[in-house]
């Protein structure tokens, strides 16, 4: 009779059912990619442990050595906020498009369009009390990421474009109407970019001194955790999550239950782009302050690989986006403290978002070996049972 | 004695996970025989060949090929062995040709120049040779495509042809056949055993195996029951083993009380996303306590009407007015309002969504409305309290009860589910397309019941299906379908089964009169 | 130089390149699989190239072309290589062929910025973020070269431009005239076939989409030598989804995607004389820059129903099914 190997027996117990396994195999994946991170810094002659730490440190969760004047661990805890709040809205966008079956990876254009509308409309009118400026640069980005957003899903239930296609298009067609319009109008000559925004319309609060601390106080993040909040509750609560769950899972079956799927599928696109929207705001008008020209940053791209790590869940999606914004942060900090190059950052996220990829495969391993140990249990109760029938 | 048996398995078995679909089968296969494997869905016979056609390899026993124990691991391998198949879905290559699909894996080529090309233009002529032989005559420049079903069965069989196959396996052949078809194919099938081609024929239709079998194999839950000779054995006793219990082919059935007119249809033309015509001008309508079913051979437009009838599909000209309101332009929710349940061809595909649970999917066709939302917000413990109480009321088994996602549950309980759904929208209008399409017959007993209940209860149902036994078992009227025009539509007592199979053929009404 | 001369000559020498990118799309695609990972293929097949380059250019005479072939060579093999992870991810691994083709994009960024700067900096003593590379020749063909406008063709030819049309014809008779060809579109259009042809469909996914690899990371190359004469990751940004733009029109064929691919570079170069003729600030050439876009997006309304997609695209092949 064969024997189940107790290693694979262990990995399995502590892999758990199904449902575990959404939270297990993100975990495994990001294990894999530490240890293979770990390989690449032991090979460069670092201390591994050193730099994880100093990820940790540049991005303000565990305390450094020594802080410079009017910062301590706090103020880079908000740094790492600050980057992390569009990172976390550009996911969530990704993810309600994600549960009803369809990409969006047109997230980093929304974003760019976004921004760049609310800039100009909002960022240069100098006269605009904060009061006003704010919320109106969070509805301008709301509204054009929904609108670009609905119209790739138009085009989807018009004429049956595949929404990567059209998103990819109107990705590059923003970036160079934008790119054109930031190297001509606005133009600041001395940083190439786009003139910075009024402090009005910032999103981010700059330099504020409190308690001897200069931080910058980054307002976004309160809007996304009400987005998460609200988009966890519209698809485990809502009528209108559960429709958006039935396309996911069968658009024909949901025809058939009478949903609207055309209607659904721009409502769900343009939610989608909402999101988007905000990470733009939030992103060029909170976290970077301006624009640089010929650049679609890879948020949105980096997003689809973060909501995957996620699960789609915006609980998880918190998870898995702050971890890509410490890796993210951190690294400034790992290249002064231990001397690797910053761009190690983005290495490891990439192993990571390679690794999530490979979730459904590991799933896939793992209830077949959970299978295999199943059948040869089975198929033993079942000679010993046919061997006591002999015998009787 | 081996060397009687062309094809030998002994004690072939073969498990998946959780279930034995062949179970410590012998049998063996003569040389120059037409043989017949019959069984009900999931008894075990596509899997039985599969493995002598290498797809799959057996867990336990032997397969013996000309006397010589062979080891058949990939359909390569069976070919070399001149074996071949016909999938139930055939396997071709659609934006490809006659003579490009036939060639694949085994191209012939030429040289041009320097290079060596596939040589298409040699394989052309060698494939009208080769069709003119058999009396499979096709156009090998045509794309598949472009051509109808029973040409791409034609392909199919010069597939195995063309790589030389001495033993034929033909899965479910004619499933997709008109009835002149299987007519024809049957004619074929009868000239290549008579060349002196052993032919292997896995079909559930007892007619077809009357018809052309020499021998017939009988499986019944992985299990061999028998090996017969055709000549000798009745239909009765055949099926009465296909199924392992003495088959009731007549379901009792209380006369029919009509009541007033529910659905009616004028005029409905239907057309396919090519805008042409696959239902045309069709008019009937059904009465409250009346199963009005509509006969005919698959493809012929059956289905579009149900799905005109349910939304699914436009109507591009007539009306379908439901309870006297015309419902031709309205929405799939706004016909369900009104009050229509349709249980689907397709119920994986269409009537389900397999990742949702069982308990949402039971109220897939109510979430909407109170109790199961207020304003827009879900109450989920009305979800579980309807799906609970359905499942218990409809015995639907499932792993975790209410919680079971669908995917995981038997076909059997997934049809179950569909029709607790649809039964409990107590809807007037009751459509049902093949509801008992892959079931084994306890279950299929099971829904004619259900049926004929839904009807006592004073319900309109239009049923289609292409199983002729279940029509003439269950109808109160029928309507024979025959490339998308109703041909005749009588009161089912009026009826005999030669007569419907007549009218699915195409004959008109006068010259069958 | 006319500006009639400077369009013709510009607009060939981006659009060879991006040609024989979109033709390792087509590769991808025909075959099956989703490739929206032509732009990671190009950068790390880009990067190998490069890498290859710096390190035997001490070899050479410092206006040798012989680093150039050298350099393309194994972009063609880099890229070969590093397409291995889509396969995996795709062919073996079932993963979902967009997501892995984004991850792909996101790693090739990552490994070649990182790569780039380590191994710069180790090669030259100085900090560096990008390898230098010689600069190519170009070839102007004596006689046809005087043809009225058509001459233009002949003008100013980067060596690679052959190259690569030499090596298109070549994929283009693979793809449609041998076997391996016959087998890979089959496998875009129903595997299943291909499946009981006796012929592995994972086996020829695998190899097609190796092959993308190859012949993307072969048109990176020219893009640096072409473009900056020099490799850093940001010199093939947004190249490989222009790519894909191409394809697309080009309806996954070979010869319309060339045609596709002549447009998008004249439409470039055309834009670029444009501004110039009119003294417009350089900016403007952005605004031209969307049109491949723009064109590909109307095509796609107006033709969405002529333009079709292999029918088996991002389907994940698992045997058991029917």
């Amino acid at each position: 009779m064969k024997r189940v190997n107790p290693v694979t027996r262990g990995i399995l117990f502590l892999m758990g059912d199904e449902k575990r396994q959404r939270i297990t195999i993100p975990i495994l994946a990001v294990l894999i990619s530490l240890i293979v991170s770990s390989i690449v810094l032991l090979v460069m002659g670092k201390n591994p442990f050193e730099a994880f730490a100093s990820f940790l440190q540049g991005s303000g969760v565990i305390p450094k050595r020594a802080y410079g004047a009017k910062q301590n661990m706090f103020t880079d805890f908000l740094g790492l906020v600050d980057a992390w709040t569009p990172m976390l809205f550009a996911s969530l966008a990704v993810a309600v498009a994600m549960r009803a079956g369809y990409f969006n990876i047109g997230v980093s254009g929304q974003m760019l369009l976004s921004g760049f509308i609310a800039t100009v409309a909002v960022g240069y009118a100098e006269t605009l009390p904060a009061a006003v400026a704010k919320p109106l640069v969070v509805l301008i980005g709301l509204v054009t990421g929904a609108v670009v957003a609905a119209f790739i899903g138009f085009l989807k239930t018009k004429w049956n474009i595949n929404e990567v296609v059209s998103a990819i298009m109107l990705n590059y067609i923003i970036r160079y109407v934008v790119s054109f319009f930031v190297k001509t109008a606005i133009n600041n000559p001395n940083t190439r970019q786009s003139w910075p925004v009024s402090e009005a319309s910032r999103l981010t609060l700059q330099d504020v001194e409190i308690g001897g601390l200069k931080m910058d106080i980054p307002l976004g993040i309160i809007l996304a955790v009400v987005a998460v909040i609200l988009v966890q509750f519209m698809f485990s609560k809502m009528k209108l999550g559960f429709e958006l769950r039935a396309i996911g899972g069968n658009p024909i079956a949901s025809k058939y239950a009478g949903i609207n799927v055309g209607r659904s599928t721009i409502l769900v696109m343009a939610l989608s782009g909402a999101l988007a929207g905000l990470a733009g705001v939030t992103y060029y008008l909170g976290y970077y302050g301006s624009i640089q020209p010929d650049v679609l940053i890879s948020t949105g791209f980096d997003a689809i690989a973060v909501c995957i790590l996620g699960n789609s869940n915006p609980i998880g999606i918190i998870f898995s986006s702050l971890l890509i914004s410490v890796i993210d942060k951190g690294s400034t900090y790992l290249q002064s403290s231990i001397g690797v190059r910053a761009e190690i950052a983005s290495l490891i996220t990439g192993l990571i978002l390679l690794f999530s990829a490979c979730g459904a495969f590991f799933a896939y391993l793992i209830n077949r070996s959970r299978q295999r140990e199943e059948d040869t249990k089975n198929l033993a109760a079942g000679r010993q049972a046919g061997g006591k029938e002999a015998q009787a | 004695m081996a060397d009687e048996y062309i094809v030998e398995m002994r004690h072939v078995t073969k498990r998946f996970p959780g279930i034995i679909a062949n179970d410590d089968i012998s049998l063996g296969i003569k040389k120059g025989e037409i043989f017949a494997l019959l069984g009900e869905n999931g008894a075990g016979k596509s899997t039985l060949m599969s493995m002598l056609f290498g797809m799959y390899e057996p867990d336990e026993g032997e397969i013996y090929v000309r006397g010589k124990l062979e080891h058949i691991s990939s359909p390569n391998y069976a070919t070399k062995l001149n074996i071949g198949m016909v999938h139930q879905h055939f396997k071709l290559v659609s934006n490809y040709t006659i003579a490009e699909n036939i060639i694949l894996g085994i191209e012939p080529k030429r040289r041009l120049g320097l290079l060596p090309v596939v040589d298409i233009k040699g394989t052309i002529e060698k494939v009208s040779a080769l069709s003119k032989q058999y009396g499979l005559e096709v156009d090998p420049t045509a794309k598949i495509e472009n051509i109808n079903v029973s040409t791409q069965q034609r392909v199919e069989i010069l597939k195995m042809l063309w790589r030389e196959a001495e033993i034929l396996i033909f899965d479910e052949p004619t499933a997709v056949l008109t009835p002149q078809e299987i007519e024809f194919l049957l004619q074929i099938i009868r000239g290549l055993r008579d060349s002196g081609k052993t032919i292997i024929l896995i079909t559930h239709k007892l007619e077809e195996i009357k018809q052309v079998a020499d021998r017939c194999a009988i499986l019944n839950r992985g299990k061999l029951i028998d090996v017969l000779d055709v000549a000798t054995t009745s239909t009765q006793t055949m099926a009465n083993l296909m199924v392992g219990r003495e088959v009731d082919f007549v379901v009792d059935k209380a006369p029919p009380r009509y009541g007033a007119e529910v659905l009616r249809v004028e005029h409905l033309t239907v057309k396919n996303r090519d805008n042409f015509p696959v239902v045309k001008d069709v008019s009937f309508s059904v009465r409250a306590g009346e199963i009005f079913a509509i006969a005919g051979v698959s493809g012929n437009g059956q289905v579009e009407i149900a799905d005109a009838v349910a939304g699914m599909a436009d109507a591009a000209e007539g009306t379908i007015t439901l309870n006297g309101q015309d419902i031709t332009h309205m929405s799939v929710r706004q016909r369900t309002d009104l009050g229509m349940s349709y249980i689907p061809e397709d119920r994986q595909s269409v009537g389900l969504i397999l990742d949702f649970t069982l308990q949402d999917n039971l109220a897939l066709k109510t979430y909407y409305k109170e109790p199961f939302c207020q304003k827009g917000i879900l109450n989920r413990a009305a979800f579980a309290q309807y799906g609970d109480r359905l499942i218990g009321e409809y015995d639907i088994r499932s792993g975790q009860g209410r919680e079971t996602v669908v995917r995981s549950m038997s076909g059997g309980n997934q049809q179950k589910a569909i029709v607790a759904r649809e039964i409990e929208l107590e809807s007037p209008l009751m459509i049902f397309v093949q509801p008992t399409r892959g079931l084994d017959i306890g279950a299929i007993e099971n829904i004619h019941r259900q049926i004929l209940a839904e009807r006592d209860k004073g319900r309109a149902i239009l049923l289609i299906s292409l199983e002729l036994d279940e029509i003439m078992g269950l109808a109160d009227t029928i309507g024979v379908i025959f490339s998308g025009e109703l041909l005749k539509i009588a009161p089912a007592d009026t009826l005999t089964t030669n007569e419907v199979g007549q009218f699915m053929m195409g004959v008109k009404q006068d010259e069958a009169g | 130089m006319t500006y009639v001369n400077m369009i013709i000559i510009d607009g060939l020498s981006f659009a060879i390149p991006l040609f024989i990118m979109a033709i390792g799309g087509i590769y991808c695609e025909r075959s099956g699989v989703t490739n929206l990972a032509v732009e990671g293929f190009q950068g790390m097949g880009a990067f190998t190239g490069a890498l290859a380059a710096t390190l035997v250019s001490g070899f050479f005479a410092a206006d040798s072309q012989v680093p150039m072939v050298i350099a393309m060579l194994f972009a063609f093999l880099g890229g070969g290589l590093y397409a291995i992870v889509h396969a995996v991810l795709c062919v073996k691994f079932k993963a979902n062929q967009v997501i892995s083709g984004v991850v792909i994009n996101i790693l090739a960024t990552a490994l070649t910025t990182f790569l780039t700067s380590e191994i710069s900096t180790v090669l030259t003593g100085q900090a560096s973020n990008r390898f230098r590379l010689i600069t190519s020749v170009r070839w102007t063909v004596p006689v046809l070269s005087d043809i009225p406008v058509l001459g233009a063709i002949f003008t100013n030819v980067y060596p690679f431009e052959l190259i690569i049309i030499v090596v298109a014809v070549i994929a283009w008779y693979v793809l449609y005239k041998t076997p391996f060809g016959m087998h890979l579109r089959a496998c875009g259009d129903n595997p299943h076939a291909v499946d009981a042809a006796g012929v592995e469909v994972g086996r020829v996914r695998f190899l097609a989409v190796m092959l993308s690899g190859a012949l993307c990371g072969l048109g990176g190359i020219c893009f640096a030598y072409s473009i900056s004469v020099q490799f850093s990751s940001a010199i093939y940004m947004g190249y490989g989804y222009l790519a894909i733009a191409a394809l697309i029109f080009g309806n996954w064929q070979i010869l319309p995607t060339l045609g596709a691919c002549l447009i998008f570079g004249f439409a470039r170069s055309g834009g670029t004389a444009l501004t110039q003729i009119m003294e417009l600030p350089s900016a403007f050439t952005d605004i031209f820059m969307t049109l491949p876009y723009v064109v590909t997006l109307l095509l796609l309304v107006f033709f969405s129903k002529s333009n079709r997609a292999p029918r088996a695209l991002g389907e994940i092949y698992d045997k058991g099914k029917r």
